[in-house]
C-alpha cells in the first residue's frame, strides 16, 4: 500500500460497523513517548531532528509489527499529501504543519498510525470502527510493548512516562470516540452531554475543528487526566459514558421520529435531494446534509445507502481528498463544483 | 437556526463547540470555523494550561528576584528556563521534570489531581520501580520506628533501604537490554546520546 493508492481505499476505522456504529464512528487510543537521553523536539537542533527521525523510522520498520504498512518521510512529502493525512486522521495538524524532519508509520490499513517527531519523538495511534475503545487500547498497547523493545524510553518512577507537555505526563494515554450526534443537537440535547461528562473530567470536542472547513455534528469525547490513573481505568473511564450518550442519541432520534414526523423526513429527504443535485457544494453545507443523511439511513428512511458509504463520504469531500482524487490543485469555488459532482457521482450509484 | 459565534461583530453559525474543564468548572466556546481556526482551535488537547502555567510564572519571577543576582531557574540538561517552559508548555528534556521538580508536582496536582504515576512501565524499570515502591514503604516504616523511639528497627530499617538503593544504582542483573549487546544498536543511536544523562558537556 502507498499514500496514492489509499486514495482509492478507506481505512478500517471508516468501515461503519462495530458496536454501536449507528452513533459511534470511531475509538481511538494514542501513546506519548520519548526516547530517553534526547532533548524533546522543541530543543533539538535541526540535524539532531534528522538523526532522530531517521533512528525511530528504522526501529519502526525493524520491529515488523504485526500491522504490515509503511513509513511515510513528511518533511519531504507534498504538501497535499500531508493534508489528505490529516483529513484521513493519521496526523495532526501540528504534524502537517512544521517544517523538521518527521514522518509517520501507517499499518493495518490506517488502524495504526505512528507518528515520529510531533510533539512527542513517538505519537502511536489505533484507531477501529464502531465502539472499540477495549480493543484499540488492546492493540495500541501491544505496539508499545513490540516498540519498547527496540526504544529507551524516557521514564520517571513518579511521573511516568516523559511528555513534553504536562497535560500528557504519566500513561501518555489519551483515548477518544467519535460521536454522531445529530438528534442531540436538533432537540437541544447536546448540553446534558457536556454536563455529564464534564463531571467526570472528560473534553467534549467538535471534530472537524481542527483547522479547515466544516462540521457536522461530530463530537469527540476523551480523557483529560493521564496520571494517576492506570491505563484499564482510563479507558473504563470513557467506555463508561458512551453508551449512556449513545442512548440519548438514540432516544432524541425516536422522539423526532414519534413527534414530529413529517419534519423529520422532509429534513433528511431535503439533504437528500440537495446532494443528489447541487451544482455548488460548500464544504460545511455538504457536511450538514451529509450529516441528516446519515441519520436517515440509521432511521431507515433512506434505503440503499449504507453507513459506509456516508461515512466515506464525509472524508471524500474534504479539499485534499478532492483534489487528489481529481489529480490537480483546485481553488475553492472549483473545489464546490467538483464536490458537488463527486457527491451525485456517488449517491446515483446507490440505487434509490 | 444553529448557535452564533461567540466572537463579537461575527454572525456565522457556530460549528465548533469547544467545553473545557478547568479546575472542576465547565467552560464553553462556540466558535465559527473562520474565528475558531483564527484562535487555532480545537486540534490539540490544550485545555487551559496557560492559566494553570500564569501561577507558576509568578512563582518563577519571585525565585528569581530571591535567586542570587537574579538568575531564573534553568533546566541544567537544556536550558529551557521556567518562564520559557510558562509562554509555551513545553519543557524541552525529560530532565525538566527533574530540574522544576517542586513546580512540576503542584502542577500535575492541578491538571490531573495526582502526581504518583500508576500505570504502566517499560519492562527495563518496572524492576525498579517495584524496588522504589519498596525503599518508599520502607522509608514510612522507619519514619514510623524512629517516632515509637524504636532505634534497633529502625537502624535495621535504614540498613535495608541502603542496600535496596544500592540494587537500584547498579540496575538490575537480571534484565539485559537486548537492543544494547549488538554493536551499532544502541537504543537511542544517533549522535551516542543514548546513555549520556543529559547534561554537562550540551549546550
Amino acid at each position: 500500500m502507498t499514500l496514492n493508492e489509499m486514495i482509492t481505499s478507506s481505512g478500517e476505522w471508516l468501515r461503519g460497523t462495530g458496536p454501536e456504529s449507528e452513533i459511534v464512528i470511531s475509538s481511538r487510543a494514542r501513546l506519548a513517548r520519548n526516547i530517553t537521553g534526547l532533548h524533546f523536539i522543541t530543543k533539538m537542533e535541526p540535524s539532531e531532528r534528522a538523526t532522530c527521525e531517521e533512528m525511530i523510522q528504522r526501529r519502526i520498520l525493524e520491529a515488523k509489527i504485526a500491522q504490515p504498512g509503511f513509513y511515510i518521510p513528511l518533511h519531504k512529502a507534498d504538501p497535499m499529501d500531508r493534508k489528505f493525512l490529516v483529513e484521513r486522521h493519521l496526523i495532526s495538524k501540528e504534524h502537517e504543519d512544521s517544517q523538521h524532519p518527521r514522518g509517520v508509520y501507517i499499518g493495518g490499513n490506517e488502524a495504526v498510525a505512528i507518528m515520529v517527531n510531533e510533539e512527542d519523538h513517538i505519537r502511536l495511534q489505533v484507531m477501529q470502527s464502531g465502539f472499540q475503545l477495549q480493543e484499540a487500547w488492546r492493540l495500541c498497547n501491544q505496539i508499545d510493548d513490540e516498540l519498547e523493545e527496540r526504544l529507551d524510553y524516557a521514564f520517571s518512577p513518579q511521573l511516568g512516562y516523559l511528555t513534553a507537555c504536562p497535560t500528557n505526563v504519566g500513561t501518555g494515554l489519551r483515548v477518544s470516540v467519535m460521536l454522531h450526534l445529530p438528534a442531540l443537537v436538533l432537540t437541544r440535547h447536546i448540553e446534558k452531554v457536556f454536563q455529564a461528562v464534564s463531571k467526570i473530567n472528560l473534553a467534549v470536542r467538535g471534530l472537524y475543528g481542527e483547522g479547515t472547513e466544516a462540521s457536522g455534528h461530530f463530537y469527540q469525547i476523551s480523557n483529560q487526566v493521564t496520571l494517576g490513573r492506570n491505563e484499564n481505568e482510563i479507558v473504563q473511564n470513557v467506555e463508561h459514558v458512551i453508551p449512556t450518550i449513545a442512548r440519548y442519541e438514540h432516544n432524541a432520534r425516536q422522539t423526532l421520529l414519534a413527534k414530529d414526523r413529517k419534519r423529520l423526513e422532509d429534513r433528511v429527504w431535503r439533504a437528500y435531494g440537495m446532494l443528489k443535485y447541487a451544482q455548488l457544494l460548500p464544504s460545511d453545507e455538504a457536511m450538514m446534509l451529509l450529516s441528516a443523511v446519515r441519520m436517515g439511513v440509521h432511521l431507515g428512511l433512506l434505503k440503499d445507502l449504507s453507513l459506509r458509504a456516508v461515512n466515506e463520504l464525509f472524508i471524500f469531500i474534504q479539499p485534499a481528498h478532492l483534489q487528489k482524487l481529481t489529480g490537480r490543485a483546485l481553488e475553492p469555488v472549483d473545489r464546490d463544483v467538483r464536490r458537488a459532482e463527486y457527491v451525485r457521482t456517488k449517491l446515483g450509484q446507490c440505487k434509490q | 437556526m444553529g448557535m452564533k459565534c461567540d466572537v463579537e461583530n461575527c454572525d456565522n453559525e457556530a460549528t465548533v463547540h469547544l467545553t473545557e474543564i478547568r479546575e472542576g468548572k465547565k467552560h464553553e466556546m462556540h466558535l465559527c470555523e473562520r474565528c475558531a481556526a483564527e484562535k487555532g482551535l480545537p486540534g490539540k488537547a490544550h485545555f487551559s494550561i496557560s492559566d494553570l502555567l500564569a501561577g507558576i510564572a509568578s512563582q518563577a519571577q519571585a525565585q528569581a528576584q530571591k535567586g542570587r543576582r537574579g538568575k531564573e531557574a534553568v533546566c541544567p540538561a537544556c536550558g529551557t528556563s521556567l518562564s520559557q517552559f510558562q509562554s509555551s508548555g513545553r519543557f524541552g528534556c525529560a530532565e525538566c521534570y527533574t530540574a522544576f521538580k517542586d513546580d512540576v508536582m503542584g502542577l500535575a496536582e492541578k491538571i490531573h489531581d495526582s502526581s504518583q504515576h500508576v500505570g504502566k512501565a517499560p519492562k527495563r524499570v518496572s524492576s525498579d520501580v517495584s524496588l522504589q515502591k519498596e525503599i518508599r514503604q520502607l522509608q514510612v516504616e522507619l519514619k514510623r520506628a524512629i517516632r515509637r523511639e524504636d532505634y534497633e528497627k529502625a537502624a535495621a530499617m535504614r540498613d535495608q533501604i541502603k542496600h535496596l538503593e544500592e540494587n537500584l544504582k547498579a540496575g538490575p542483573p537480571e534484565m539485559p537490554q537486548p537492543a544494547e549487546d549488538k554493536p551499532g544498536e544502541t537504543p537511542a543511536g544517533p549522535g551516542g546520546h543514548a546513555k549520556k544523562p543529559e547534561g554537562g558537556e550540551k549546550k
